[in-house]
């Protein structure tokens, strides 16, 4: 069928806008990696914008250089790698029994976790429990209260419960436990959705930084993005490992720049290829 | 007598295992959020830090002083302007941000380019898995004094001097709205998108035939078909109304913009962990969230009574 003229235009209004939305999500990160490109002089007189100018790799000799980098890196990795399978197991594990309609228990059981995710004790308490639990400055700190979310088990429970019945049924029949059944059964038939929940979880803890600020004071134990955090509000970023010459050259601008694109480079790899499965994941989870 | 405990054992016997898989999750949330709920109290008492060797002896040890952190929580000038700020943030994301996804997904799925759709939402959904303190970095970068957006300003003669878009009380909600939108619409378009995709595709075929523009199939098809769901979400939302965004404020504002920026969860922040007023902050806090559970309990209620579906 012909396009009459107005869809014709309506067309290329939507492509129009879509592709400046588009744009301005890019150039912000354009003008960041330019920045953290281009040299003191450029970045302080103001002549950067998408493209670096008197180039040089310096800011990132300095993240490389940057214990303190290198240091959040590694707790980082640990908490996300560690926490994220644990909080999958546990998430999964929960939202196992939660989805079986012939559990009884289930409703008692699931306001228990439903109240979690709609009052919580608040900032103070949670903290002076910490304290009490003696987890000050240690990296457990950072996993352990992050391990279950409530939206993320009602996502697994509610895809969980659109399996058919009879694969489990047939599965008892053979004389399978409710363990097997749900190692062999339902945890291979779910994976966009578990995907999608892995994605969620290991985001929630490459991105935390709060905990880290409130638990940790060892500069040694502290998260990348707590890091950061004390970068964002930093004027002038003490770049005395570096040789002289190196960093007369450098502006904060530039190491900061550089320091915010390494850490956020490790999202912008994998997300591109995880996306077709949150999307999938999401939809299906939420459609109950 | 003897007929329940059988009942129990036949329970147990079948269901048994069923209850360790929920073993994990229930120490968990007993630990991290239930024992918080029991801190609660230090809002009724005067906590003093050194009245035990551990908090929960120095909780025990404290004074009760009742509901007198409450009393006086109205007539505390910080108390009631991060009051009003949280409502009148959240009320400008709701006016502004909340109609923008809606659109998206009307124009996202109006493309025929698979190409184009793919790359359009991955750049879309994109900024909603970075962190603020990422997002407030790529702010701060390009409205510094040097950034770009000065340099246009002041190259096209609009302004003389920079202008400190993170330090001034006129632009600060501005910029936490605008911010907010970049970061996410895109990705709460998603599920209008799958609720669009969702639409009986001869709707649009019959309309097509009869000679409906492209203009009058969004306003008599795509926005009839997919209103249940605007209209939830929008309950939704609005019981949300009291969490401003905690981790935003958080990483843009400084004492600067106190005035207009301040919020009843970056207040909290403040004055437990850096004044050390534990019991005020936690009076704060309780009232944050037994507000936010009625608002949130209200719009449950409603979503559920219009659509028998609501957030559980």
């Amino acid at each position: 069928m012909l396009e009459s003229k107005s869809d014709k235009i309506f067309s290329l209004v939507v492509y129009i806008i879509l592709s400046i939305f588009g744009l301005s999500i890019i150039m912000p990160f354009l003008n960041l990696l330019a920045t953290s490109l281009s040299d003191q002089v450029a970045v302080s007189n103001g002549s950067v914008s998408f493209w670096p100018k008197n180039f040089t790799w310096s800011a990132y000799q300095f993240v490389i250089q940057n214990n303190q980098f290198w240091n959040g890196l590694k707790t980082t990795v640990f908490v996300t790698l560690v926490g994220t399978t644990l909080a999958l197991m546990v998430t999964t594990l929960a939202a196992y029994p939660l989805s079986l309609p012939k559990f009884k228990a289930r409703k008692f059981f699931l306001v228990i976790f439903i109240i979690v995710m709609l009052f919580n004790g608040g900032l103070i308490p949670t903290y002076l429990l910490i304290n009490q639990l003696g987890l000050r400055n240690n990296r457990w700190a950072l996993i352990l209260p992050s391990l279950i979310s409530t939206y993320n088990m009602l996502l697994v429970k509610n895809y969980f419960e659109t399996l058919p019945e009879a694969l489990y049924e047939s599965a008892k029949i053979d004389g399978a436990t409710e363990f097997q059944i749900f190692i062999k059964i339902t945890l291979p038939l779910s994976l966009p959705t578990l995907a999608t929940v892995a994605l969620f979880y290991a985001v929630g803890f490459w991105n935390a930084y709060v905990n880290g600020m409130l638990y940790i004071s060892t500069p040694s134990k502290m998260p990348l993005q707590t890091y950061l955090q004390t970068l964002l509000n930093m004027a002038y970023i003490p770049a005395h490992e570096l040789s002289p010459e190196v960093a007369e050259s450098l502006s904060t601008e530039s190491i900061r720049a550089a320091t915010i694109f390494s850490a956020t480079i490790p999202i912008l790899v994998l997300y591109p290829f995880l996306q077709k499965y949150f999307v999938k994941g999401l939809v299906l989870g939420s459609d109950k | 007598m003897k007929k329940k405990p059988n009942k129990l054992l036949k329970h147990f016997k079948q269901y048994g295992a069923l209850y360790f898989f929920l073993i994990p999750g229930l120490i968990l949330v007993a630990i991290f959020n239930y024992a918080p709920m029991a801190g609660i109290v230090i809002a009724f008492k005067n906590y003093d830090i050194f009245a035990g060797r551990t908090p929960v002896e120095s909780i025990i040890k404290s004074e009760w002083v009742g509901f007198a952190h409450f009393k006086t929580l109205f007539s505390n000038s910080d108390f009631t302007r991060a009051f009003r700020n949280t409502l009148i943030i959240s009320t400008y994301k709701i006016v502004f941000l909340f109609p923008i996804p809606i659109i998206l997904a009307i124009m996202i799925t109006d493309i025929k380019a698979l190409w184009y759709k793919k790359v359009i939402q991955t750049i879309l959904y994109l900024p909603h898995f970075l962190s603020w303190i990422v997002v407030t970095a790529l702010f701060l970068q390009i409205l510094g004094p040097y950034g770009v957006i000065n340099n246009w300003l002041k190259n096209l003669n609009i302004i003389e001097q920079s202008i400190a878009f993170f330090g001034n009380n006129d632009i600060f909600r501005g910029l936490v709205v605008i911010s907010a939108g970049w970061k996410e619409v895109g990705w709460n378009a998603i599920i209008y998108i799958a609720a669009i995709t969702g639409i009986n595709p001869q709707l649009y075929e019959a309309a097509k035939i009869d000679g409906a523009s492209k203009m009058q199939q969004v306003i008599y098809i795509t926005i009839p078909s997919i209103a249940n769901t605007i209209i939830m979400l929008f309950i939704l939302r609005i019981g949300a109304i009291l969490d401003a965004g905690f981790d935003q404020i958080f990483n843009m504002y400084s004492y600067v913009v106190y005035d207009k920026g301040d919020i009843l969860s970056t207040l909290v922040y403040r004055s437990g962990i850096g004044d050390q007023n534990y019991s005020f902050a936690t009076a704060v806090g309780l009232f944050n969230s037994v507000v936010a559970l009625v608002m949130v309990l209200g719009g449950n209620y409603l979503s559920r009574k219009i659509f028998k579906k609501g957030l559980w």
